[in-house]
């Protein structure tokens, strides 16, 4: 079984590095698949992962559900940390957000795909250790020296990132089917503190309107071959972002004025849509949550 | 005589850095006047309005609401009343979706829930926007941002409403449906203030102009009369509306008698043109 | 066990083949899942009292100046989106500076760790970068542990009439190396090596990130001081604006 296991992690593997490598690959060439995402790409790209929570079908369920199932779920996987419960929660939450939620395949993939070179390279340093003895399956020597590795130590390596991979898919469940603004209100609803809030939401929007300022001086210095090369690039940038926070700090003060203009008195109220928590939903959730505990405890 | 809603005496208005931005402003405002709000950039408008909706606190001087002297005390008041739409609907635009956004004046009034999601959903369809509610403001186009941000005050349900300069940066097709929605107010007696530099547009549709130059009220009369003071157009910059130099042509190549029946569109200019000829031929 | 060991060797050359080829130099955001939920909590832990400090300060500002609140916001969505832009390289590989010592320098270490710990939220909900139960540690490296070696390194340049911009640079430069190894850190207490403990595993991952994470830290911290440069050329108002929130 576990032979199993750590083969069709080489092959999920192998897949993410393939998207991995078409992603960049669109990202440096052509951008034939741009016209897909007509406006989400407004802002360079950049911010695709909220584009593609705004539009993922199962938006409209209750936000504070979504993220106790995805916090659950992150939850369960380190704590329960077996193997079985990892590839269960990794293919119930592709399940959930690519055929429920309808997101496209490989959008799931290469946002999952985001954090891989810091799971392989941390990941590699965890399989590799020094000896003074020639132990392990394999070794290496380097003078002062043996790297080594041990059929355990693989197994362990292949294991976690499995785990690491299911908690990120844990986490995927919330960020690409609930917008940021869904999220705050969930914190919100939690009790943490109002000003806090009040920052996350301004904060928030703020991002945008920071990244369009952004792509509009990146634009027009461009057009004046202020990238033309690294040091140039360098000082281009400097200068572009110091006057992107001269422009916004300068702004700061309208952005006061305005909302004092429709008698905001300090505290930040947002209308909210309520959205009814649905009994379909939770009783599949729990019974998801059961399984996972079963599965834990038959396999312990 | 119609009521009087606001009253401006003696405004005087200080920045930080010092500078004086009004020198003495006073002025009447009545129910259901059309006011365009005329002069150079920096010339104080947008101080002034930001001044009669009670955000900036003026140096010296007062206004009255109705029969109401503004202080501190009652500035909300005067806040709920006199509702701005600001330049950039960028500035404006806090919230993170369309719903919020507008619900943010009403949630700001403490009305009751219900209220508040009744008045988005009317102030939606107002503008043009019913269907809009979830979409976020970074996905949408400047157009549809300018929208947002005049529905964001039409759901406060002020009293006077006030424009700085909306017709900036907008298309044609998004500069006419502001002019429709300027007339749908204008209809159900809206107080309404525009600044603008857009002479033509003022000329068509104010009912009296206010000129700002260096912190003062340099002209406060009809269209007509503002725009026949060379004098004040020559200290402000500003050239006649095209459609009175039109009929001031016409009237020297004496194709027109002068009747001082200043066409306000290109209709009316058609009507006058017609009249003459059926005196001509008659 | 012949072929598994194959497999698995393939694997691992796979992921050193990966990783030499395509060097992502972005920020170490330990993501979702790789700690124990023993770290994730101790790092929860160790990282309250430093944001309750952070809090309190900015609660303070905020009842001075309560419109010092857009200041603040545009502060943290400024290191946000700093953090998140690709920066010029002259390999072509995809890099990204950290923003904090930067915004330590400009706005203080105590805002820092609260604006911090909020762009390290939206890092995880809007990058996918970072995670919720590693944001303890990822908060304690980068939004407390690298701001606050920055604000000293500055402080002490200044003390010791160091030429500013060396000290600006300095103090990016060595805050970021801070962030890199208290992260490294982590991850070794997290997965100390079988033979050598937790030292042996701190070496093995600061040995790792070294490729990427050395001249990154370079990198931002050159940029840091052109953005200061520039910032100072065209914006004295607006610097000692910035100056009232970090007196807060």
């Amino acid at each position: 079984m576990e032979k199993w296991i750590v083969l069709s992690a080489m092959f999920l593997l192998t897949i993410l590095v393939f998207v991995v490598k078409r992603r960049n690959g669109r990202r440096h060439g052509e951008r034939a698949h741009e016209h897909r995402h007509s406006f989400g790409h407004k802002h360079g790209g950049l911010i695709s992962i909220d584009y593609l929570a705004y539009s993922s079908k199962i938006r409209h369920w209750n936000p504070t559900f979504k993220v106790i199932l995805s916090v659950l779920t992150i939850i369960l996987c380190i704590a329960l940390n077996n193997v079985y419960v990892s590839i269960v929660v990794i293919l119930a939450m592709a399940y959930l957000v690519i055929k429920v939620g309808g997101l496209a395949l490989h959008d799931y993939l290469s946002v999952l795909a985001i954090p891989l070179a810091f799971i392989l390279i941390s990941i590699f340093a965890i399989v590799i250790d020094f000896s003074d003895q020639p132990i392990g399956i394999y070794h290496l020597y380097l003078g002062f020296g043996y790297l080594y590795t041990t059929m355990a130590m693989l197994k362990y390596g292949v294991f976690l990132m499995l785990k690491v991979i299911a908690a990120i898919s844990g986490l995927q469940l919330m960020i690409l089917t609930t917008p940021s603004s869904e999220v705050i209100s969930v914190m919100k609803k939690a009790h943490v503190p109002k000003d806090f809030i009040a920052l996350m939401n301004m904060i928030y929007r703020y991002i945008f309107i920071l990244l369009d300022v952004f792509a509009k001086m990146k634009n027009s210095a461009e057009s004046r071959l202020g990238y033309r090369d690294f040091k140039t690039s360098c000082y281009t940038f400097g200068g572009v972002a110091s006057n992107m926070l001269v422009l916004s700090l300068k702004k700061a003060g309208a952005y006061y004025d305005a909302m004092e203009a429709r008698c905001y008195d300090g505290e930040l109220m947002f209308l909210e849509e309520d959205k009814k928590v649905e009994i379909r939903l939770i009783v599949p959730a729990a019974v998801y949550v059961l399984c996972l505990l079963l599965l834990w405890y038959l396999t312990r | 005589m119609k009521n009087r809603i606001l009253k401006v005496d003696d405004l005087h208005y200080v920045y930080g850095n010092g500078k004086l931005a009004l020198d003495g402003v006073s002025v009447e405002i009545f129910e259901g006047e059309k006011i365009a709000v005329i002069g150079a950039n920096g010339s104080g408008k947008s101080t002034f309005f930001l001044n009669l909706n009670g955000v900036y606190t003026p140096a010296h001087g007062e206004i009255i609401y109705r029969e109401m002297l503004v202080n501190k005390k009652n500035l909300n008041e005067l806040r709920k009343n006199v509702g701005i739409v600001f330049q950039e609907a960028d500035n404006q635009i806090i919230a993170s979706t369309v719903r919020a956004e507008v619900g943010f004046g009403p949630m700001n009034l403490r009305l009751p829930k219900e209220e508040v999601i009744k008045r988005v959903k009317e102030a939606l369809a107002y503008m043009n926007l019913s269907g809009f509610e979830d979409r976020p403001p970074h996905y949408l186009s400047g157009g549809e941002k300018k929208r947002v941000s005049i529905a964001d005050i039409v759901a406060m349900k002020p009293e006077v409403m006030i424009f700085d300069e909306p017709t900036v940066s907008l298309d044609p097709q998004n500069a006419m449906l502001l002019e429709e929605v300027l007339l749908k107010l204008g209809g159900e007696d809206k107080t309404v203030l525009i600044s603008t530099h857009d002479v033509d547009f003022a000329y068509r549709w104010a009912e009296r102009v206010l000129v700002f130059c260096n912190g003062k009220i340099i002209a406060d009369g009809t269209p007509l009369d503002v725009f026949q003071n060379m004098e004040i157009l020559k200290l402000t910059n500003l050239k006649q509306p095209t459609m009175m130099e039109v009929y001031n042509v016409l009237v020297e190549k004496k194709i027109l008698p002068d009747t001082q029946a200043y066409p306000k569109k290109v209709q009316e200019l058609k009507a006058v043109l017609d009249d003459c000829a059926v005196l001509l031929s008659g | 066990m012949k072929k598994s060991h194959k497999i698995i060797l393939s694997i691992i050359t796979l992921g050193v083949l990966f990783w030499g080829s395509t060097p992502l130099a972005q920020a170490m955001h330990i993501m979702e899942g790789y700690l124990p939920p023993k770290y994730c909590i101790i790092w929860g832990v160790i990282s309250l009292p430093f944001l309750a400090a952070g809090w309190f300060s900015i609660k303070k500002t905020l009842a001075e100046h309560r419109r010092s609140i857009t200041i603040l916001a545009i502060a943290g969505a400024f290191i946000f989106v700093i953090s998140s832009l690709k920066i010029p390289s002259v390999t072509g590989s995809c890099s990204h500076m950290t923003g904090t010592g930067l915004g330590a320098i400009l706005f203080g270490a105590s805002s820092v760790s609260i604006l911090g710990f909020i762009v390290l939220i939206f890092q995880a909900i809007l990058l996918a970068h970072g995670g919720l139960t590693t944001l303890g540690a990822n908060t304690f490296s980068m939004a407390i542990a690298g701001p606050i070696v920055s604000i000293g390194i500055y402080k002490l340049c200044q003390a010791l009439k160091v030429n500013k911009y060396v000290g600006i640079f300095l103090a990016a430069f060595i805050g970021d190396l801070f962030t890199y190894c208290v992260t490294s850190v982590q991850l070794a207490l997290a997965y100390p090596s079988a033979q050598g403990g937790v030292a042996a595993s701190a070496i093995k991952f600061l040995t790792v990130f070294a490729p990427t994470q050395l001249p990154l830290a370079i990198v931002e911290g050159l940029l840091t001081v052109l953005i200061i440069i520039a910032l100072e050329t065209y914006a004295t108002t607006e610097l000692t604006d910035i100056g009232f929130v970090k007196e807060g």
